[in-house]
């Protein structure tokens, strides 16, 4: 019997109205089941992958509805996942495959059968394969339940260039706290009374649990919550209270509230003794870094920081600084996430209710299929030579283009694309353009003409989610679950789930008995070792089987080993050391933002996100265009007001945007919001609508994870 | 048995709300809205000096006035209201006069694009006589919206009003509105 | 407030029914007054008669177009709902044009209605039963004064509900006063006389001094007492809460200050009552002769008939941007 979760309501009306509210963030009490009536399934707009119940109507999906089953996704859906039904009607979604018949990106297309635009790409691939040996095809993708298929053809080809987004995301995130904790917790929001959170603009950027125990904790429990950020965004108005922080000083302020902690006495001794190896080597480091001296570097005021800091203290361990998710901003990020975690550890927070938690999985099955030589070239971002401690399957993205474009250590000569937008993903359009330009070959699998779709030799269209069934996957968490994604209607147009795609290549690339199977028979296996009997059909029911027991405390035993080199957590970490990159985060303060320009600064909003979605109508109307802001100090400066159009220009590129003035933003920085200025006529409301901050973003990237860090291109703006 | 006489409404706690919107894009999917006008909106007022500032997000839509004037107003009787509070309009009587649209208070009716009649807010009756909640009751992330029946003692919105203060917006117009914001 | 829903369309038909209502009151006013058993009036009495009917057919067509369904509004003839102003009104507009017609029938000539009936065509003139065809041969010039007797009502009734209209609606601080119906009223009253004073200005008959004498005084009578209204309705504004208040900003200082003061106040009402009381100089003074002068008299009738358009212009657009916090 499946175990659904309902938080322990104990007590009087007080704790009741509290008790209200938290379990509403699991499962609303007047929630009934509403399936048989609609199809369980499973969001792809994000990573959060919220479970939906699919309504249908007359064999049109009508509406998706939350599913309260699944904890994870706290019975909501956002406007994204609700928006997810004009993505499947949408009249300029790819319907065919597609072959280029003009030059790259002149847009003149010719609508192929499968079988050509196969044979035609597994012939391209094969020429490259002839010339330049498998390694010169690049196989870049983005995290998504069939993501498993497209990566394991290009590994079966032969090539060990997979590269993927981490490293254009939160690749200095992951690898900071894995090297600290040894592995990526959790932070119990939940149950957190002290919340401090730097840039990670949980209220606006994105929506997931995390989004949703805060709000819950800041407003119900009182919880207190700390905001960093050059903008005033949704969560700084949300806050306790908001510091407008110089960008890329947050290593500053997180080394004097160690210092300041330390100093005081204020760390968990026990836990620090206990459990964690190099705290003597981290007293002696912090001793620089006093508030007095933050100050400077920061705009914090010292009695703040000193402030902050005996109140987090005083919390934890229900107190936390939140890791955030995206950490693409500067060159020093990983170091910074180092300190967050240092901080984190010295507090005795690890593995406590209202602390970080690593998490816990669901267990499920595995298909096994058949095994592939491992490719034997090296890869061609030179990952294991220059970043020795990044995660090697994800790869390191602006290295890697660096070399492509520079054809050392070798060519790369094909570019296979899936569920990626490189041109507005990735820094540097310009760069990004010419590697496209170097390639033989360019084949992207997406469901919309992306741009960097529009670039490309082949188009192959993939079908939507909801038409899709696709692989169990297992959602880690302190709640964890486990998912199924299943077809709901079936594909509108001549679109094929990634995995035929792949079959139908693999078979001409004489690959066909790796991918010898039906999507079925892998969920079949996957669900099998589902927690729950009769695995595959509870999922077809339900959509998803979750844990609603917290665990707490479990690594916090004596003879636990982490999995560091020491079986510690690593304050002091040797691989660092032996690596030649600072053990204990140094600081350096970050570039000085030249007179006359600004540094530009990225960030997110919840209706949009990520690139791909600007042009859905439900979603566009709340976001038209994006603007450029500015400070009213700035503006008044260079006579510029609200609506203007500006010349926007960094030392790779320039973009005319309409400006934004307004207070909700240091007069230092100026700020854009992603996915728009888009090349590709088929995204019909954001063709050449507002501007690409891919254009604008310089090349950098931190040294020890190679993640990009684009927060640090500077540019001048002016009034058109 | 007499049953009481159920009277639906909605509690917000705004101070919850983070303008995500995904209780205006649900609304849209439920009730296809067309693009461009709205059943429900967030109102967002902004404060302060730099770095001083404020924000805050209020949702609103139909209130489902105990005394609508809309109801009051409408020449045919197209605008009517179910004995539950929900404010209807019965698009085969709507002739289009709009004068509904400008005697409500909260600016919660538009002109439908493409029905040509009035159109607003129904605490998506459909659903609520499934037994379901509104689309933007199920859907909010931060969990701000409370639905429920006024005279089931039982009802979570009945034990919130109870127990916290709250107000309505613009009561001197004496439309009795049935959203109550928590305080 | 969001953007308005009732524009131009709504502005024309408001202006075109009031004025209906002012041309039939005129009329009936100037067939009231008797000389020597006759209408005193009789040319004004039966230009307004002519004119009575078409401003507010043509602002009901008007008011068709502006449904979201044109093709519904019979609807509003098979409800009667009391609460609704718009339901009396519509009930109130389609009685007022059909005693207008009559009313116009009755001013005819023999020759004229000779004339109209021989226009039908003949199928359907040979349907229509003798007795009718009897009825509407017959002079009816006698029931002139009962039917402006009767009509009175009814268009007192069409110049008031325009502004009960609007101001009923609680939600817009900018109408909801009882003021804004004697507002209309008044104006519509004014513009009747208005448009009366013009037609016969240009008419060939030339017009005669008593005839003069009477539009320009109750012109004075009217404006007067627009200005009563008018205010009075700025002045405890003013003192009202500050909803009001609000509202009555978008006329001092806001965005419809200059039409309202420079083209209503000034141009529709205090110039054309200048104008007025100057000519009647020698009457107050006894120096010099009352005579007509017909440019300033057109002038003065054109700017009252401006200054009643745009104050329907200001009351709804404004209006319409006003209301609670």
């Amino acid at each position: 019997m499946d175990r659904r979760v309902f938080l322990q309501v104990a007590g009087a009306s007080g704790v009741a109205i509290s008790g209200l509210s938290c379990s509403w963030l699991f499962k609303k009490p007047e929630a009934k089941a509403i399936f048989p009536a609609g199809i369980p399934t499973t969001c792809e707009l994000c990573p959060n992958k919220c479970s939906v119940v699919a309504m249908v109507e007359g064999g049109r999906i009508r509406k998706l509805n939350p599913n309260p089953e699944n904890p994870k996704s706290r019975d909501m859906l956002c406007a994204r996942g609700n928006a997810a039904i004009q993505q499947v009607y949408d009249p300029d979604r790819l319907k065919q495959p597609l072959i280029r018949a003009g030059a790259r990106g002149e847009g003149k297309w010719r609508p192929v059968s499968w079988e050509e635009a196969w044979d035609y790409t597994a012939k391209k691939l094969n020429e490259v394969k002839e010339k330049h040996g498998p390694e010169g095809t690049l196989w870049a993708s983005t995290e998504g339940f069939q993501e498993v298929f497209f990566k394991n053809l290009g590994s079966a080809f032969g090539s060990p260039n997979i590269i993927r987004h981490p490293s254009l995301c939160l690749a200095s995130m992951n690898l900071a706290y894995s090297m600290t904790f040894g592995t990526v917790p959790s932070f119990d929001l939940l149950n957190a009374d002290y919340v401090i959170m730097a840039g990670a603009n949980r209220f606006e950027s994105i929506i997931t649990p995390d989004t949703m125990d805060l709000i819950g904790g800041l407003m119900e429990r009182k919880a207190k919550l700390i905001y960093l950020d050059p903008r005033f965004t949704v969560t700084a108005s949300k806050a306790d209270e908001w510091y407008p922080i110089a960008p890329g000083t947050d290593l500053a302020f997180i080394l004097a509230m160690i210092h300041v902690i330390i100093r005081e006495e204020r760390y968990d001794r026990a836990f620090v003794d206990g459990f964690t190896l190099g705290f003597e080597q981290l007293v002696e480091h912090v001793k620089p870094y006093t508030p007095e001296w933050a100050e400077q570097e920061t705009g914090i005021r010292a009695v703040d920081i000193i402030r902050i800091a005996r109140n987090f203290a005083a919390a934890a361990p229900r107190a936390v600084f939140y890791a955030g998710r995206r950490s693409s901003w500067y060159q020093n990020d990983f170091q910074m996430r180092r300190a967050q975690a240092i901080l984190n550890a010295i507090v005795g927070n690890w593995d406590r209710q209202g602390g970080m938690v690593p998490n816990q999985k669901v267990p499920k099955g595995e298909f096994l299929f058949m095994p592939w030589d491992e490719p034997k070239a090296p890869r061609v971002d030179e990952i294991e030579k220059n970043f020795p401690l990044a995660a090697k399957g994800d790869g390191v993205y602006l290295p890697l283009r660096e070399n492509v474009l520079s054809g050392k250590p070798y060519p790369v000569k094909a570019w296979m694309i899936y569920k990626q937008d490189p041109l507005h993903a990735v820094p540097d359009q310009g760069k990004t353009l010419k590697m496209i330009e170097q390639m033989d070959f360019v084949a992207v699998i997406d469901i919309a003409m992306s741009d960097t779709a529009w670039y490309a030799d082949v188009v192959f269209p993939e079908s939507h989610y909801l038409e899709r069934t696709d692989p169990i996957e297992v959602m880690p968490g302190i709640w964890p679950a486990a998912v199924l994604r299943q077809q709901v209607v079936k594909p509108l147009h001549d679109t094929k789930p990634c995995l035929e795609i792949v079959q139908g290549l693999a078979k001409r690339l004489g690959l066909s008995d790796y991918f010898d199977y039906t999507i079925d028979q892998w969920v079949e296996a996957e669900a099998k070792e589902l927690p729950v009997p009769n695995g595959l059909e509870h999922m077809k029911k339900h959509g998803v089987v979750a844990f609603s027991e917290p665990k707490y405390g479990a690594t916090r035993k004596a003879d636990h080993r982490f999995v560091t080199k020491s079986g510690k957590i690593e304050i002091f970490s040797e691989r660092l050391q032996e690596a030649g990159q600072d053990p204990l985060p140094k600081y350096s303060p970050p570039a000085k933002v030249p007179s006359g320009k600004f540094r530009l600064v990225l960030g997110r909003k919840a209706t949009i996100t990520h690139a791909a979605l600007t042009q859905l109508p439900w979603l566009h109307e709340h976001n038209p265009e994006n603007s450029l802001w500015l400070h009213p100090e700035s503006a008044d400066r260079l006579g510029i007001q609200t609506g203007d159009l500006l010349e926007v220009a960094s030392s790779v590129g320039r973009v005319n945007i309409k400006a934004l003035v307004t207070q909700e933003i240091r007069p230092d920085c100026v700020f854009m919001l992603h996915g728009f200025g888009k090349k590709s006529p088929w995204l019909r409301a954001v063709h050449n609508v507002g501007a690409a901050d891919a254009v604008l973003l310089e090349t950098a990237w931190d040294k020890v994870s190679g993640n990009a860090a684009m927060h640090e291109t500077f540019v001048k703006v002016a009034k058109v | 048995m007499a049953k009481k006489m159920k009277r639906y409404a909605l509690v917000l706690d705004s101070k919850k709300c983070i303008d995500c919107k995904a209780c205006v894009v649900a609304c849209k999917a439920e009730n296809e809205v067309p693009v461009g006008v709205y059943r429900n909106r967030i109102n967002v007022e902004k404060s302060g000096e730099y770095p001083k500032l404020r924000t805050s997000f209020d949702p609103e839509q139909c209130h489902h006035c105990d005394n609508p004037s809309c109801v009051r107003v409408c020449p045919t009787g197209a605008s009517w209201q179910r004995e539950d509070g929900i404010v209807l309009v019965k698009y085969d009587d709507c002739v289009g006069c709009k004068y509904c649209i400008i005697a409500c208070p909260y600016d919660a009716r538009f002109h439908h694009p493409e029905k040509h009649t009035v159109d607003k807010c129904t605490f998506c009756v459909q659903r609520v006589d499934r037994g379901e909640l509104p689309a933007c009751v199920e859907t909010c992330p931060s969990k701000v919206r409370v639905f429920g029946d006024l005279n089931d003692s039982k009802s979570p919105i009945h034990l919130l009003l109870a127990t916290r203060r709250h107000r309505v917006l613009k009561p001197q117009t004496g439309n009795g509105p049935q959203l109550y914001y928590l305080l | 407030m969001h953007e308005p829903v009732w524009e131009f369309l709504i502005v024309n038909y408001l202006f075109l029914g009031g004025l209906s209502a002012g041309l039939y009151f005129v009329s009936g006013l100037a067939a009231w007054f008797q000389e020597d058993g006759q209408s005193a009036f009789p040319r004004l009495a039966r230009w307004g008669a002519l004119l009575a009917p078409w401003p507010v057919s043509l602002g009901s067509v008007l008011l068709i177009f502006d449904l979201g369904k044109p093709l519904r509004f019979w609807k509003l003839f098979f409800h009667f709902r009391w609460q609704s102003p718009m339901s009396i009104g519509s009930w109130l507009l389609v009685l007022f044009t059909l005693v207008s017609l009559v009313n116009l029938w009755a001013w005819l000539e023999q020759g004229e209605r000779q004339g109209l009936l021989a226009r039908i065509p003949e199928a359907i003139r040979s349907r229509i039963p003798a007795r009718i065809r009897g009825y509407l041969d017959r002079d009816a010039s006698a029931w002139r004064r009962t039917l402006a007797m009767a009509g009175f009502p009814l268009a007192v009734g069409v110049g008031i509900y325009t502004g009960v209209l609007l101001g009923a609606v609680q939600a817009r601080p900018f109408w909801n006063t009882n003021l804004v119906a004697q507002m209309f009223l008044f104006s519509a009253l004014s513009s009747g006389a208005a448009t009366i004073l013009l037609v016969r200005l240009l008419d060939k008959e030339a017009m005669d001094l008593k005839e003069v004498r009477f539009l320009y005084t109750l012109d004075i009578v009217l404006i007067s007492l627009e200005f009563f209204i008018v205010l009075p309705y700025l002045i405890h504004g003013e003192l009202s809460v500050l909803a009001v208040r609000e509202a009555l900003a978008l006329i001092l200082g806001g965005p419809y200050t200059l039409v309202f003061w420079g083209l209503f106040l000034g141009a529709g009402l205090l110039v054309p009552l200048a104008i007025e009381i100057y000519e009647f100089k020698p009457l107050l003074t006894g120096k010099g002769t009352f005579h007509l002068n017909p440019r300033l008299a057109m002038t003065a009738a054109s700017l009252v008939i401006l200054g009643g358009y745009t104050l329907r212009y200001v009351f709804v657009f404004a209006g319409q941007a006003s209301g609670f916090r």
